[in-house]
């Protein structure tokens, strides 16, 4: 700290903003192709909201998205419970509907088999406390906000809080999901191109 | 500050007669040489690189529907590799003030680089997570350019890395590998403040720990717990400060951050087996272990060290009104209260006064000597 001689660089400052810029750069590339990917050759579910205006600093106004599917009954759970409270994430089956919509048939703390043409979805990890008799579950799956103009989250709002809205999401062979596309009353009003 | 007392101490000399006049304007030319010394330009231009890095991040966060996506990442992109260019150029021209402006947009463009893909894609609830990586960047740039500005930002993201895990958990710390990460953050953040000379950057990842430590008690309260930082804060202020130690020479040469910090762990572990402890006996004792260790630290690093020095001192008055309270005060009330607080004050102020009585005589004979 007291050292007040001029430190001497290690690196070329050239070399040194093309290793910053080249790996920072990759690794948006990354996340992106990540979201991307899930995009392409994800399967395609579709999935009703529930009612439920807040802002993000960083990233703006979003419309907070609540599913049907977020909220699990204690009749869905096949396995074992966890016995302490724990961090963990479940394992959620989804079957197709006579309706269109996908509904959640199955859940589990531990992986599921895939069958037929049911969908698995992952949660994301959240905070487990159980309860005896079981009880119902709250989940996120990392899709329930969606950011839009600033200004144009109101729409979406009066139609979601109308149960209008619904959300078609894609989602890989790793139970990750990706929102593709939001429509009311069936017509599509948002729809996520790939890049 | 400094630059004014020390103005007004060499006046002082000099009238005098200690010091001679060109001694002391070539020391205080050599001062105003040093690159750390606050220059009012230096500052403002970094103040003025975090505006800009705002108006960056808020133009993400209007999600502006006149451009479409893939020219707005193309933008951004072309922002990073404008501003880390910039900044290799600037170094080379030996303009170390502007480069250390142009990485600091550079790192706050990255950062918003990695808002705006959230957006893209609406991802949710992985706000540490983007934290993480914005902090990574940070680092990379770091430790590339050998700057002191982005240590002192990587500090700062690594604090804002411990923020994002606390809200998004809602206050409550789930301890999985993503909470332990924290330390390991501080660990890096020291290491970069060594390599890039930051200096006082240093104290971001010192407070950081200590808060890390503070939170993690709080949210799981454990006399194991408490035990073990009283214990680990005492080894580490005795491995820093206790003469023979072979750790010494080292923590001295890296100011006085890491003796004030042990310190403050050991005092953060007393006051919490305090609160573990149970009844006016057990009370007693870790409030005696406490005062023992407040004197133990002024003794050890009082004198070369203020900032023990006073954290002892309030450490000390602290634990000793607090006893006061909890054993006396229960059975005289209120005004027995203010009377044993007046008396322990005053006592306390004796022995201050005694204390810095006998440290100035130290310093003198090790003067004449």
């Amino acid at each position: 700290m007291t050292d007040a001689a001029p430190k001497r660089s290690w690196l070329n400052p050239i070399i040194a903003a093309l290793l910053v810029a080249a790996l920072q750069t990759a690794a948006l590339g990354y996340m992106i192709e990540g979201r991307a990917s899930i995009l392409r050759n994800g399967r395609e579910i579709l999935l009703k909201t529930v009612p439920v205006d807040p802002r993000d600093l960083l990233r703006g106004d979003y419309v907070i998205l609540s599913y049907d599917i977020s909220r699990l009954e204690p009749e869905l759970f096949k396995g074992d419970l966890p016995a302490q409270s724990e961090e963990t994430t479940l394992y959620v089956r989804l079957n197709k509907q006579i309706d269109g919509f996908w509904q959640a048939t199955e859940a589990s703390f531990q992986p599921l088999p895939t069958l037929g043409d049911s969908v698995l979805l992952r949660s994301q990890p959240f905070s487990y406390y159980p309860t005896s008799p079981p009880s119902a579950v709250t989940v996120d799956y990392g899709i329930e906000r969606f950011y839009v103009p600033e200004g144009e989250g109101r729409v979406l709002e009066e139609a979601r809080n109308a149960e209008a809205l619904s959300v078609s999401v894609r989602v890989d062979d790793k139970g990750q999901a990706q929102i593709r596309e939001i429509a009311i009353n069936g017509a599509p009003i948002y729809q996520e191109p790939l890049y | 500050m400094y630059r004014a007392r020390l103005e007004r101490d060499f006046k002082l000399w000099m009238d005098k007669g200690l010091l001679r006049e060109d001694a002391a304007r070539a020391m205080l030319a050599e001062y105003d040489g040093r690159e750390s010394t606050f220059r009012a330009g230096r500052v403002l231009l970094i103040l003025a690189a975090l505006l800009l890095s705002a108006s960056i991040l808020l133009l993400v966060a209007a999600n502006w529907g006149a451009l479409p996506r893939l020219a707005r990442v193309a933008g951004i992109v072309a922002l990073i590799w404008a501003f880390h260019f910039a900044a290799a150029w600037l170094q080379r021209a030996g303009r170390s003030a502007l480069a250390a402006a142009a990485l600091v947009l550079g790192v706050a463009t990255f950062g918003a680089s990695i808002a705006l893909v959230g957006q893209m894609y609406h991802l949710s609830g992985d706000a540490a997570d983007a934290a993480l990586l914005w902090f990574a960047g940070a680092c990379l740039s770091a430790l590339t350019f050998r700057s002191a500005a982005m240590a002192t930002v990587a500090g700062g993201l690594a604090w804002f890395y411990f923020i994002s895990l606390l809200t998004e958990d809602g206050f409550g710390l789930s301890f999985d590998w993503r909470t332990w990460l924290v330390p390991v953050l501080c660990v890096v953040v020291v290491v970069q403040v060594r390599l890039a000379d930051a200096g006082r950057a240093r104290h971001l990842a010192y407070l950081l720990l200590v808060s890390w430590l503070a939170w993690r008690y709080v949210d799981h309260p454990s006399l194991a717990f408490a035990g073990g930082l009283a214990a680990a804060g005492l080894v580490a202020f005795l491995a820093a400060t206790l003469p023979g130690s072979p750790l010494r020479q080292l923590a001295i040469e890296a100011g006085s951050a890491p003796a004030f910090y042990s310190f403050a762990l050991a005092l953060l572990g007393f006051t919490a087996l305090q609160y573990q402890a149970v009844g006016v006996p057990t009370e007693v004792a870790t409030g005696a272990g406490t005062l023992l260790v407040a004197l133990l630290g002024i003794a050890l690093a009082g004198a070369q060290n203020g900032a023990v020095r006073y954290l002892g001192y309030l450490a000390f008055a602290g634990e000793l009104l607090y006893l006061a309270f909890e054993t006396l005060g229960t059975m005289i009330g209120t005004s027995g209260f203010f009377l044993i607080s007046g008396l322990v004050v005053a006592g306390i102020a004796w022995l201050v006064i005694r204390i810095e009585g006998h440290m100035a005589q130290t310093r003198r004979t090790e003067v004449s000597q």
